[in-house]
């Protein structure tokens, strides 16, 4: 069992550390928000179920397991609409990438 | 101000009052009507703002069913969606090719529109900016960190893949 725990809690910190390269790396604004989604899913959902799985079988707390994955669910309720209120916002302040975009559809619709 | 109905508060309540016990996890009577009191006192005044339509919609096997394979199928395209935009990144972040996608979705329900935007945003690479409504039909305006299809129809089908079948057995 701890050997699984490990394996999710590495996996976690593999995406984290994609993602996080990704928010320094990535050439504009959106882009760079996309990287970050993939802390917000596999990483902490990876970290999440290690956690969770520890408090089952290594802690032998059910309230514990149970906490940690309702802080998962919680997680992935919510941080969707702050991404999709940022995304909307930064468009509508006028952020727009360095390079055109290849299609822009939400431009042609309401900049007109 | 929308009116308060007694299915709303009874569903919003339950909701409330599982996430409670989740929370605590403690089965003591004190707990429990602490708890229901406080679930009530919530369920009375967040119910007209939660919930629209059939009360009921969720409580009944076949749906819970569907929500269930829903979430597995979730996974599976986060988990493909997540290895994508991980190993651009690892590879410099020079493979990328962003664009702001009108991507039509036939579904009529407002939670199955909500639910499917947020499952769209969650996944990495695509985030859905905006919903609107032209002539009786609904268009979601996602950002996709690679275009590889510039049509509509098809690039529709690339981002929603699997996830909008998923959704329309729970909601219509």
């Amino acid at each position: 069992m701890r050997i699984v725990i490990d394996i999710l809690v590495a996996a976690g910190l593999v995406f984290a550390l994609a993602g996080t390269k990704g928010i320094l790396k990535m050439p504009d604004a959106f882009c760079r928000m996309q990287a970050s989604t993939c802390i917000t899913t596999l990483g902490t959902l990876g970290v999440i179920l290690g956690g969770a799985l520890y408090a089952f079988f290594v802690m032998g707390s059910v309230g514990t397991g149970v906490k940690v994955l309702v802080i998962g669910l919680l997680i992935i309720t919510i941080n969707p609409v702050g991404a999709h209120a940022i995304a909307k916002g930064a468009y509508k302040y006028g952020v727009r990438p360095d390079k055109d975009m290849e299609i822009d559809d939400y431009g042609r619709d309401f900049n007109e | 101000m929308p009116k308060t109905k007694l299915p709303a508060v009874l569903s919003t309540f339950c909701l409330c009052f599982g996430f409670w016990v989740l929370l605590t996890w403690k089965f003591t009577a004190q707990e429990l009507i602490a708890g229901a009191a406080v679930s009530l006192a919530a369920a009375l005044f967040a119910s007209p703002f939660f919930i629209h339509e059939n009360a009921f919609w969720l409580f009944n096997p076949a749906r819970l069913g569907a929500l269930f394979a829903y979430v597995f199928v979730f996974l599976g395209e986060l988990v493909k969606a997540n290895l994508d935009v991980a190993r651009r990144c690892f590879a410099g972040c020079k493979d990328v090719n962003p664009g702001i996608v009108k991507v039509p979705v036939d579904l009529k329900s407002d939670y199955a529109e909500a639910m499917l935007a947020n499952s769209i945003t969650l996944t990495p690479g695509t985030i859905t900016m905006d919903i609107a409504e032209q002539d009786g039909k609904t268009y979601y305006y996602v950002h996709w960190i690679d275009v590889s299809e510039t049509d509509r129809e098809k690039a529709g089908e690339i981002i929603k893949g699997r996830l909008e079948n998923a959704v329309r057995r729970i909601w219509p």
